[in-house]
């Protein structure tokens, strides 16, 4: 490399990062490929062309990117989470679980336990979700054959509809922004045609409305949520290692007793870990279907029972 | 950051059960919730009325601490408590920035201030109520108190 290039770099890569936090993805991204073009060996390039490439959508380049980082720099948590983004964007869950799981490894292992596990571990449980969601629709399919015809049915109209919006995109038709809404509205479309349809099945077919709770013992006395990660204080009790760690920072005290405790204190719970995932794995996805804070229905039912969404938008 | 999340599954509890004297006012997003509580027994300082609690979430909650302060209109009085400030704002320990933890919840801060109410003899305001009164400006949580005892 030509002395100087490293330096030019930078200062390309620095002019990236004000155009990504004003928003304009398009330029820092080329900015960042310019920086690349100049110095091909520094790992953050690759990561920040990859956030900007996230933003974008352009989820091949995004793994590229990952990858390209991960080769220069094996333990590259930025990479991993970017990279497991990308995949469960592209629906591939369980490349995106397994990223996502070193990403989660690579943070709660590095020196700062920075505020990032938590956000990690919701990507964990969205790919953990996605990957059950595939599997169930499966099994939905071999069992009832009409309601997995129109599903399939809905789905490719809706497939269709995204393509569409997506063609229009390319040729300048529309607007990034107008896009998007359309794309926001066309999947809302989407999903209420298909619960429609599911809740008629589901009221043909009492035995799937049975109400089922999380134990009490497998949930985070924070959050309210099944654990994924659990560590155990001082006094015996386990909480989620993201959140009781967002409270040790705030303040170094188990929050039961207020005795003095720190991150160094807490240590894996694995049995309650191999519990909690036992039931998950048993009760499968219903447990996850709570991106918006709901544990208590199965996915394929969750709509009956939960008029809650509405206030998550308020 | 939790807080939507969290609150929504304690509004379910909330919504399906709750301890004598307290009730579930409004809740009609994640940022500010009306709960009101009643004395139990026959503690003349309290007897027949009905107090109005107003709480504030930040986005942290739970990790960060709730903003909690009676709110006053015609049927509900700011109750007279050695810890309570005439303006509504409360003096107790766990609505503290060091005194808070995330297992507590709505319901256990209802029920903290139920008892406290219930255990007071005291017929007064906190010493400074006035001048208090008249001058802050801040934010309950942002006001440091110094607890004159913790009898109460």
């Amino acid at each position: 490399m030509p002395p100087g290039n490293e330096f030019a770099a930078e200062q390309l890569k620095n002019q990236g990062n004000t155009h990504f936090k004003n928003g304009d993805y398009e330029q820092a991204e080329a900015l960042y490929s310019q920086a690349i073009q100049k110095n091909s060996k520094n790992p953050l390039l690759f990561t920040n062309r990859a956030n900007a490439r996230l933003k974008l959508e352009k989820w091949e380049g995004v793994i590229n990117d990952c990858l390209a980082s991960i080769e220069l720099m094996t333990e590259n948590m930025k990479a991993y989470f970017y990279l497991a983004q990308a995949q469960i964007a592209i629906n591939h869950p369980n490349e995106a679980l397994s990223s996502a799981l070193r990403a989660y490894d690579l943070c709660v292992n590095s020196s700062q336990q920075t505020s990032n596990a938590a956000t990690i571990s919701a990507l964990v449980t969205r790919c953990k979700k996605a990957k059950w969601d595939i599997r169930e629709r499966e099994r939905v399919r071999r069992r009832q054959g009409l309601l997995a015809e129109l599903e399939a049915s809905l789905e490719t109209q809706y497939k269709k509809d995204v393509d569409d919006i997506e063609a229009r995109l390319e040729s300048g038709e529309i607007g990034r922004v107008e896009a998007t809404e359309e794309k926001q509205e066309r999947k809302t479309e989407f999903e209420q045609k298909r619960d429609d349809v599911r809740t008629a099945f589901a009221i043909s077919d009492p035995e799937n409305l049975e109400i089922r709770e999380v134990p009490d013992y497998l949930i985070d006395g924070i959050t309210f949520e099944i654990m994924n990660d659990p560590v155990v204080t001082k006094n015996g009790r386990s909480y989620e290692r993201a959140t009781i760690i967002e409270h040790l920072k705030r303040s170094a005290t188990d929050p039961l007793t207020r005795e003095p405790l720190s991150i160094n204190d807490l240590r894996p719970n694995i049995a309650l870990k191999e519990a909690c995932a036992e039931f998950m794995e048993k009760n499968k996805g219903w447990v996850y279907d709570c991106e918006d804070g709901e544990v208590d229905s199965d996915p394929r039912w969750a709509h009956l029972s939960c008029a809650r969404k509405d206030y998550e938008r308020t | 950051m939790f807080a939507s999340k969290r609150l929504s599954k304690e509004l379910i509890k909330l919504q399906d059960k709750l301890p004598p004297g307290i009730a579930l006012v409004k809740a009609d997003d994640f940022r500010e919730w009306l709960m009101d509580i009643r004395v139990m027994d026959d503690n003349p300082l309290y007897s027949g009325q009905t107090y109005r609690l107003k709480f504030t979430f930040t986005q942290s909650y739970p990790i960060e601490a709730p903003e909690v302060v009676f709110v006053r209109d015609e049927s509900h009085p700011i109750p007279m408590h050695p810890h309570i400030y005439s303006n509504g704002i409360i003096c107790l320990d766990l609505l503290d920035r060091t005194g808070w933890s995330p297992v507590h919840n709505v319901e256990s801060v209802c029920v903290s201030l139920q008892s406290m109410l219930t255990s007071n003899t005291k017929n007064e305001r906190p010493p400074g109520d006035e001048a208090f009164v008249r001058n802050n400006t801040q934010r309950p949580r942002d006001i440091s108190f110094v607890f004159h005892d913790n009898s109460v």
